[in-house]
C-alpha cells in the first residue's frame, strides 16, 4: 500500500511523536465509557454498545493487519469464531476448567494464524484478500457440516461454571457489567497495539510494507515480521470472540462466516485502519447507523454496502483519517 | 466413477467459464472483482425470469447480454475511476457492490429457492458405459470447452485479445503502446461479466437459486484463480478442472469435510510454488 | 587468483534468460578499499551483475566471494548481514516512513548504529524527522545511498547512485562517495552512466559487454580501448 503520493500527508504518521496526547485521549475515552452505565439505564442502548465493543475489538484486529502489513483479510471471523467454539468444546467435553479453555481460546487461533502466516503473507495484494476469505469459509463450511463435531447450524450452548476468573459468570452476561469489561478490554487492546506500533518491530513492519524488497536489503527477513504481525491481529480477533461467547453463552457457526468477517473490514475501513483507534470509532458508528436504519433493517446489507463504496470513494482514510486532519487544520498536529 | 469424474467436469466447466472471467479483469485491470459471484448470481436469476416466459435459450441469450452491459457499466462506475488507486479500493467497492446486488436479488426474487426446469431439448439421459447421465449436462462440460476454445482463438487472433495477454504479462509497458485502454477494458469487463452471466444461466438448472448462490462460488473460483496463478489463462483452466474434481469427490466421500479439501489443496500448491501452477507475478 | 585478496569477487557468473545469456561467465575482483567502475551499454549485464553479487538474482550459477568467504549460496539479507550493501537504480526508499526512522531501522543490523553520522555526512541530519515521500529528489537519492552506507558495510555495490541528479549534485555526491569510502574503509563497486562521476573517484573501471567483460583497467587505459570507445563511449547513453 505505497502511498507515495497521496496529498493527505498531514493525516500521515509523525515519526517519533510524543505521544502524550493519544495516552490522555484513550484516558479519556476510557472513563467517558466507563461512565456510560452509569448515566444511561436503558439495557437495550448497552446492549448495542456491548455489542458494539466486542465487534470494535475484532475491527480493531482486522484494523491493525491493514495499518502494519498493508493486508486485507476478509476472514478474520475465522480467528474470532475459532475461540469461541475452543470454548464450547472443551466446556462441553469437561476437558479442562474454563480459564485455561479461556487461554487456549486465544492462543491455538495465535498460533494456526501465524503458522498460516507464514505462507500467505508472501502472496501480496488482492491474492491475500482472496486466500483469506476462502480460508475462513472452508472452517466456515466444516463447522457447519461436522454436525458431530459441533452441532451444525443449531450452534452449542454453552454450561459455564458459576465463576470464571473468579468472576460470577452473571457479570459477564449482563450488559451493564459486560459492557464495562469489554470497554476496558478495547482501550488496554489499543494502547498495546499503539504501543507495539510504535516499537521498533513496527517500524520494521510498515517499512515491510512499504517497500518489501529493500527491507530485505537493509537485511531483515520479510515473512516472519509479517506473520507475527498477522498472528498479533489474529489474537486481538480471537479475543473479541471470547469476550462473544462468554456474554451470549452461545455460538454458531455465523461466528465464523464472512459475513462477519466482512462487517469487521468495513467498521475498519468507515473508522480509517491507518489509525490504530480508527476501526474501534468505525465500529461505534456502524452500529449507531445500523440502530438509525432501524425499519431499513431488512435491507441492511444494502445500506452497509452503500457507506463502504462511499467511504472508500470519498474518504480514503476513513472517518478517523478525517477528524485527524480537522484537528490538525484546527490546531497543533496530533500524533496518532 | 466415471460419472462422478463427468459430474466433477460439470462443475470445474462452471468454475472455469466464471474464473476466466475474473483472470480476464485481472489482466487488465490488475484487480480482482469481488461482486464477480453476484454476477452468476443475477445471471442466474436474470435467466430464472426470462425462461418463464420465452424458455431457456432465450433466456440465455438476455442473461449474457444484460451482464454485458452491466460489465460495461461496471467498467465505467468503478474500475475506470478507480485505476489510479490503491487495487485495494476496488476490492472494497466490489465487495460493496456484491452486499448492494444481494440485496436487490432478495427484495425482487425474495430468499427463498428457486429452480429453473431444465430445458426440454436437454431433459434426456444418455448411457455412458453402463451408467446413466443427464444430457444436460453434457452440454454444460461442451460449454465450458467452447468457452475455453473461443477464449484462446479470440486471445491469439484478435488485436484486442493480444493486447489483453501482453497486459497480463506486463502491464506497464503494454500500457506504453498508444492502445485505447478505455475500449479495451470495456470489452473485457463486459466479456468477463458475460461468461459469469452464462455460468450463472447454466448453472441453474442445476442448482437452487438463491441470493447467496453468488458467494459461495466465489470462493471456489478464487481458488482456482490463484491456484491456476493469477492472471494465467491456461493455469486457470487447469485449475478449475482439478478443483472440480477434487470438489465432487469430497461431496461423494467426505462430505463433513468436501469443503476443506480445495482449500487444503490451495495451501499445498501455494507452498510448493507461491504464484500458482503458472508460476507468474503474484 | 589468491582469494583473501579480493573485498568482492564473483567467478564465472552467468545468469541466462530463455537462451540470451545476460551475463556469461564474468569474472570480477575488486580489492579491499577500491572504488571500481562498472560502465558498459544498456543490456551490458550491469544491473544482472549488481543483482547476482547482491542475492536479489533468483537463478545464476559462478560463485561469489565476500571477504574470500563463498557467499553463493546466501540470502540477500544474509548477504547484507555479512556486510555487502546496495543501493538501487530506481529510488527505493520507505516513503511513508520518516527518513532517520528508516536510517535507524536500517543500522539496527549492524553491530554499531552509525545512523547520526551518516545522516551528518550526507546532509540528512537537518531532514530527520521528514517524512521520506515529502523531500526532494536529490535528498531521496541520498538516502537511498544512506540506507546503504549505514552501518559500515565491508562493500557497497552501488547502481546508478547520481541517476537524475544534475551535474554539479552528482558531482558533489562523488565528492562525499570518495570521501567516505576512503574514511571509513569500504569497497564500491559503482554503476554509473555518468562518465566525468566514474573517472573522477574510480581508480580502475571494468567494461561490460554483451554479459561479458569487454576491457579493465585504469581509467586512462580504458579511454584507450578502442573497443570501448565505438562500443559505449561513442554509443548513445540513456
Amino acid at each position: 500500500m505505497t502511498s507515495a503520493s497521496v496529498p493527505a500527508a498531514a493525516a500521515a504518521r509523525r515519526p517519533a511523536g510524543r505521544g502524550y496526547g493519544f495516552v490522555a485521549g484513550l484516558v479519556a475515552v476510557a472513563a467517558i465509557g466507563s461512565a456510560l452505565p452509569l448515566l444511561v439505564g436503558s439495557a437495550l442502548f448497552l446492549t448495542l454498545m456491548t455489542q458494539a465493543a466486542i465487534n470494535a475489538i475484532l475491527a480493531t484486529g482486522v484494523g491493525f493487519l491493514v495499518r502494519q502489513n498493508g493486508s486485507v483479510s476478509f476472514g478474520h471471523a475465522a480467528f474470532f469464531g475459532i475461540a469461541a467454539y475452543v470454548v464450547a468444546l472443551t466446556l462441553k467435553h469437561a476437558v479442562m476448567p474454563a480459564e485455561l479453555a479461556a487461554i487456549i481460546a486465544i492462543l491455538l487461533p495465535t498460533v494456526l494464524a501465524f503458522a498460516l502466516g507464514l505462507v500467505i503473507v508472501r502472496i501480496v495484494g488482492v491474492a491475500f484478500s482472496m486466500l483469506t476469505l476462502a480460508v475462513a469459509q472452508a472452517l466456515y463450511e466444516l463447522l457447519l457440516k461436522w454436525r458431530e463435531l459441533a452441532n451444525g447450524d443449531d450452534g452449542m450452548a454453552i454450561a459455564f461454571p458459576a465463576r470464571v476468573f473468579g468472576v460470577d459468570m452473571a457479570t459477564f452476561q449482563q450488559p451493564h457489567s459486560m459492557f464495562l469489561i469489554c470497554w476496558l478490554i478495547l482501550m488496554a487492546v489499543i494502547l498495546g497495539l499503539w504501543l507495539l506500533a510504535r516499537s521498533r518491530f513496527g517500524t520494521l513492519t510498515l517499512a515491510i510494507r512499504e517497500n518489501e524488497e529493500r527491507a530485505r536489503f537493509i537485511g531483515y527477513t520479510t515473512v516472519v515480521p509479517r506473520a507475527l504481525i498477522y498472528a498479533v491481529s489474529a489474537a486481538v480477533a480471537a479475543l473479541g470472540g471470547l469476550l462473544f461467547v462468554l456474554y451470549n453463552g452461545f455460538v454458531s457457526p455465523g461466528t465464523l462466516h464472512w459475513s462477519l468477517s466482512g462487517e469487521a473490514l468495513i467498521m475498519a475501513i468507515i473508522g480509517g485502519p491507518r489509525l490504530v483507534w480508527g476501526p474501534a470509532l468505525g465500529a461505534v458508528i456502524f452500529f449507531f447507523i445500523k440502530n438509525a436504519a432501524g425499519d431499513f433493517t431488512d435491507h441492511w446489507p444494502a445500506v452497509i454496502g452503500t457507506v463502504l463504496i462511499l467511504v472508500t470513494v470519498l474518504m480514503p482514510r476513513g472517518v478517523g483519517g478525517m477528524l485527524v486532519r480537522l484537528a490538525g487544520r484546527v490546531g497543533g498536529r496530533r500524533s496518532s | 466413477m466415471l460419472i462422478n469424474i463427468l459430474n466433477g467436469l460439470v462443475y470445474g466447466g462452471l468454475l472455469y467459464i466464471l474464473a476466466v472471467g475474473l483472470v480476464l479483469i485481472f489482466g487488465l485491470r490488475r484487480v480482482v472483482n469481488f461482486a464477480h459471484g453476484s454476477l452468476f448470481m443475477v445471471g442466474g436469476y436474470v435467466a430464472f425470469a426470462v425462461a418463464a416466459y420465452g424458455g431457456f435459450w432465450l433466456a440465455l441469450v438476455v442473461s449474457v447480454a444484460v451482464l454485458a452491459v452491466l460489465g460495461v457499466v461496471l467498467d465505467r462506475l468503478v474500475f475506470r475511476p478507480l485505476q489510479h488507486e490503491d487495487p485495494i479500493a476496488t476490492v472494497l467497492v466490489t465487495f460493496g457492490l456484491l452486499l448492494v446486488l444481494e440485496d436487490v436479488v432478495k427484495t425482487i426474487w425474495g430468499k427463498d429457492f428457486l429452480s429453473m426446469p431444465t430445458p426440454t431439448a436437454l431433459a434426456g439421459t444418455v448411457t455412458i458405459a453402463g451408467e446413466i447421465f443427464p444430457v444436460y449436462r453434457l452440454m454444460v462440460i461442451l460449454v465450458a470447452v467452447l468457452v475455453a476454445a473461443g477464449l484462446t482463438l479470440w486471445l491469439r487472433a484478435s488485436r484486442i485479445g493480444l493486447y489483453v495477454r501482453a497486459s497480463s504479462v506486463d502491464p506497464v509497458t503494454t500500457g506504453m503502446q498508444g492502445v485505447d485502454t478505455d475500449r479495451v477494458s470495456a470489452v473485457v469487463v463486459a466479456i468477463g461479466a458475460g461468461l459469469a452471466g452464462l455460468s450463472g444461466t447454466i448453472a441453474a438448472p442445476l442448482m437452487a437459486l438463491s441470493p447467496s448462490m453468488g458467494s459461495f462460488i466465489l470462493i471456489d473460483s478464487f481458488i482456482v484463480v490463484v491456484v491456476g496463478g493469477l492472471g494465467s489463462f491456461s493455469g486457470a483452466f487447469l485449475a478449475a478442472l482439478l478443483i472440480g474434481q477434487v470438489h465432487n469427490f469430497g461431496v461423494v466421500y467426505i462430505p463433513w469435510a468436501s469443503s476443506m479439501i480445495p482449500f487444503l489443496l490451495m495451501v499445498g500448491v501455494l507452498i510448493w510454488r507461491p504464484t500458482g501452477f503458472a508460476g507468474g507475478r503474484a | 587468483m589468491i582469494a583473501p585478496g579480493w573485498a568482492i569477487e564473483g567467478v564465472g557468473l552467468t545468469r541466462r534468460f530463455g537462451g540470451f545469456a545476460a551475463l556469461d561467465g564474468v569474472s570480477i575482483a575488486v580489492p579491499p578499499g577500491e572504488i571500481r567502475g562498472l560502465i558498459g551499454p544498456n543490456g551490458a549485464g550491469k544491473s544482472t551483475l549488481m543483482d547476482v553479487l547482491s542475492g536479489r538474482a533468483q537463478s545464476w550459477s559462478g560463485t561469489v566471494r565476500l571477504g574470500g568467504v563463498d557467499i553463493s549460496r546466501l540470502t540477500a539479507v544474509e548477504r547484507r548481514r555479512a556486510g555487502l550493501a546496495r543501493s538501487f537504480q530506481r529510488t527505493n526508499i520507505f516513503p511513508d516512513l520518516g527518513i532517520g526512522e528508516q536510517i535507524r531501522l536500517a543500522a539496527a543490523t549492524a553491530e554499531r548504529d552509525n545512523s547520526e553520522e551518516v545522516m551528518a555526512e550526507l546532509g540528512l541530519a537537518a531532514l530527520a524527522d521528514r517524512r521520506a515521500a515529502d523531500v526532494s529528489y536529490g535528498d531521496q537519492r541520498r538516502l537511498d545511498l544512506a540506507l546503504a552506507l549505514v552501518g559500515r558495510p565491508r562493500v557497497l555495490l552501488l547502481d546508478e547512485p547520481a541517476a537524475g541528479l544534475s551535474m554539479s549534485e552528482s558531482l558533489t555526491l562523488a565528492g562525499i562517495l570518495r570521501d567516505l569510502a576512503g574514511r571509513w574503509g569500504v569497497t564500491v563497486l559503482l554503476v554509473e552512466h555518468d562518465m566525468d562521476v566514474i573517472f573522477s573517484i574510480c581508480s580502475r573501471v571494468t567494461v561490460l559487454h554483451l554479459g561479458k567483460i569487454l576491457a579493465d583497467g585504469t581509467p586512462d587505459e580504458i579511454r584507450r580501448v578502442p573497443e570501448v570507445v565505438t562500443a559505449y563511449l561513442g554509443s548513445t547513453v540513456e
